[in-house]
């Protein structure tokens, strides 16, 4: 045990030299619904670098959804660590916790959880005054991002009143209020049309390499694979490989 | 622990959590007015049938006043006869109670040639001394719960036309003693008015026990309405929860705002159904039996208590019923609040 920790520690001193932003060591979980047990993750181990621009690929139901939750502190795993800037995630109070999910991280949904009832400048809003921003000052900035993602005329809809790219759009907005360090977002650009999809991709790539964005993105979107530095495998709750666009694409042309 | 990379959220001011209550009441106004009916149906429930014990209460009350003084006022025709020429003496010592004040009125309505009081105010009444006040009259009330008065009978009844004394308290004394045997005094309230008394107390007690008891029952199918309705609205939003805990509410900010929020629809609710639950027993009451009736006996503090109590209730209520299933969901993990499907 001991010997483990002191290990620990040394990988953590690595970290911190190498720049990794988040680090899943041997993550595991499992649901259990009464007498079944599905084994959502098998140990995933990955080491993400700051300001990089990770895919994961992977069939449905291979864990990716899952990965996430745990990456981004929305849920415990049953086993293994969780690093975030070097920190234990499983060691922090609640009151650092919901800091981190307010401002270090961005989410955006594979469902998008719009709160239905509230606007989309509402929606927007909401990390923003949970951050302590309130006001004029949170309105305009809502707005701002609202336009960068195309939605400058829709402010004041309803999610039930957008088409589903369109409520898509608020969700990544919603995930840029607090100008978060990591974005995790989970098939973004599944419901768009191609040029959206585009300028949703390459708006990533902005902030990745304008702002040092670490941004991480579950997706079948080739654009969106061959845009990124690196991508990574994930089956059956088990990261298989990590390669990057150019070994890829090397892949895809030895199958036709 | 302290990390020089994470840190800590803020808290949000009260006035902030208020805000956001009021938006949130607002932005789902349809859905919070289908919970606030919840709170008033069942505050509405309780207190018309604690309105309803105590206006029928007051109104048995009051009939049996009535018949009171309708006994006493039988008791003077029998002493007078007609009443036509003759005097009639009124004396008052202490306070009077409400079956001597009606008995009074009933009273100053006979036609007597005249009436002299003293120590109250009677319609075209003359006003005299304690001490002469039955000088020429045919018939003494002596009435007022004083227990003893500081005039002597015999000095009372000097002077009057025929020796007839009607006295409201059984064992008064007069300037210190017991009335002499053989001056002639009948008590008002007699055998049968003292019986009648009796009973009225009895009823009393019992529908003291009656409203109790309606209002308990009253008050378990209130509390399982208003937490049926509260639960119901933050059950619904678990996943609402959710989102905001993972765009970093604190689960004490989520709390908060629940309890603010079920404490206004507890607020609202309940305040338009003690209106709607006092003012239907009230006019039903008031148009079968008149609104004299009812208003003769009815007791404005306990009317009162019951009105504020039901405010008070509905709110608590409200806000108990909120708070437990805020608190749970406050307490989940974000990403299983998010797969709810409530
Ligand atoms: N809350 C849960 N309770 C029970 N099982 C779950 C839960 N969440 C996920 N699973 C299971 O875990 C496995 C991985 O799910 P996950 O959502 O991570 O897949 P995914 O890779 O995101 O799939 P997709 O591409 O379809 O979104 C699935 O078999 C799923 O059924
Ligand atoms: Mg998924």
């Amino acid at each position: 045990m001991a010997f483990e920790r002191e290990l620990f520690f040394k990988d953590a001193d690595a970290a911190a030299r190498s720049g990794y932003v988040i680090r899943a060591v041997d993550v595991r979980k499992v649901y259990r619904m009464g007498d079944t047990e599905t084994h959502a993750l098998r140990g995933a181990t990955v080491d993400i670098i700051r300001g990089e621009y990770l895919s994961i690929m992977g069939p449905s139901g291979s864990g990716k959804s899952t990965l996430f939750n745990m990456i981004g502190g929305l849920d415990k795993p049953t086993a293994g660590k969780v690093y975030i800037d070097q920190v234990d995630i499983a060691q922090l109070d609640p009151f650092e916790l919901a800091w981190l999910r307010c401002r270090k991280v961005g989410y955006i949904f594979q469902s998008y959880n719009l709160i239905q009832v509230m606007s989309c400048i509402e929606n927007v809003m909401l990390p923003m005054a949970f951050a302590g921003l309130d006001g004029e000052e949170s309105r305009e900035k809502a707005l701002m991002i609202l336009e960068r993602v195309g939605l400058g005329g829709r402010a004041l809809h309803k999610p039930a009143e957008m088409s589903g790219g369109q409520q898509q759009r608020v969700a990544i907005a919603r995930a840029l209020a607090n100008t978060p360090d990591i974005l995790l977002a989970d098939e973004p650009t599944a419901n768009l049309d191609l040029r959206t999809g585009e300028e949703i991709i390459k708006l990533f790539r902005t902030l990745c390499d304008e702002l040092g964005v670490t941004v991480i993105t579950a997706t079948h979107d080739l654009k969106m694979l061959k845009t990124s530095d690196r991508i990574m495998w994930i089956e059956d709750g088990l990261i298989s490989k990590i390669t990057t666009p150019e070994e890829m694409e090397l892949h895809i042309d030895e199958i036709h | 622990m302290k990390h020089d990379k994470i840190g800590t959220q803020v808290k949000l001011p009260m006035g902030r959590a208020v805000q956001i209550a009021v938006q949130g009441i607002r932005i789902r106004l349809g859905r919070s007015m289908v919970t606030v009916s919840g709170v008033v149906l069942g505050i509405a429930f309780l207190m018309s049938n604690v309105a309803g014990q105590l206006i029928s209460d007051a109104l048995s009350r009051e009939r049996e006043t009535r018949q009171i003084v309708t006994l006493m006022e039988a008791l003077v025709r029998n002493e007078v006869g007609t009443a036509a020429g003759k005097t009639l003496a009124v004396t008052v010592h202490g306070d009077l109670e409400r079956t001597e004040r009606l008995f009074m009125e009933r009273v100053a309505k006979m036609p007597f040639a005249a009436v002299r009081v003293s120590g109250a105010n009677i319609d075209r009444g003359v006003s005299a001394t304690p001490q002469n006040v039955a000088e020429g009259a045919y018939l003494l009330l002596v009435l007022g719960q004083q227990q003893n008065i500081p005039v002597d009978l015999e000095t009372l009844i000097s002077g009057m036309n025929h020796v007839g004394v009607l006295d409201a308290v059984a064992n008064r004394t007069y300037a210190g003693q017991a009335p002499r045997a053989g001056v002639k005094r009948d008590l008002l309230f007699g055998k049968e008015t003292q019986e009648q008394m009796e009973r009225m107390r009895e009823h009393a007690a019992q529908a003291r026990f009656r409203t109790v008891w309606v209002a308990i029952i009253s008050l378990l199918v209130t509390i399982i309405s208003i937490s049926n309705a509260l639960l119901m609205s933050v059950t619904e939003r678990i996943r609402e929860i959710g989102t905001m805990k993972c765009l970093g509410a604190l689960s004490a900010f989520i709390r908060r705002m629940f309890l603010i929020e079920s404490a206004f629809i507890g607020f609202a609710g309940s305040l338009a159904g003690m209106v709607l639950g006092a003012l239907i027993p009230l006019i039903i009451y008031g148009w079968i039996f008149g609104f004299g009736l009812m208003f003769g006996e009815i007791s404005f503090v306990r009317f009162g208590v019951a009105c504020l109590g039901c405010v008070v209730v509905g709110t608590l209520l409200a806000m108990i019923a909120a708070i437990y299933p805020a608190n749970f969901a406050a307490r989940m993990v974000p990403a299983s609040a998010l797969r709810s499907n409530v």
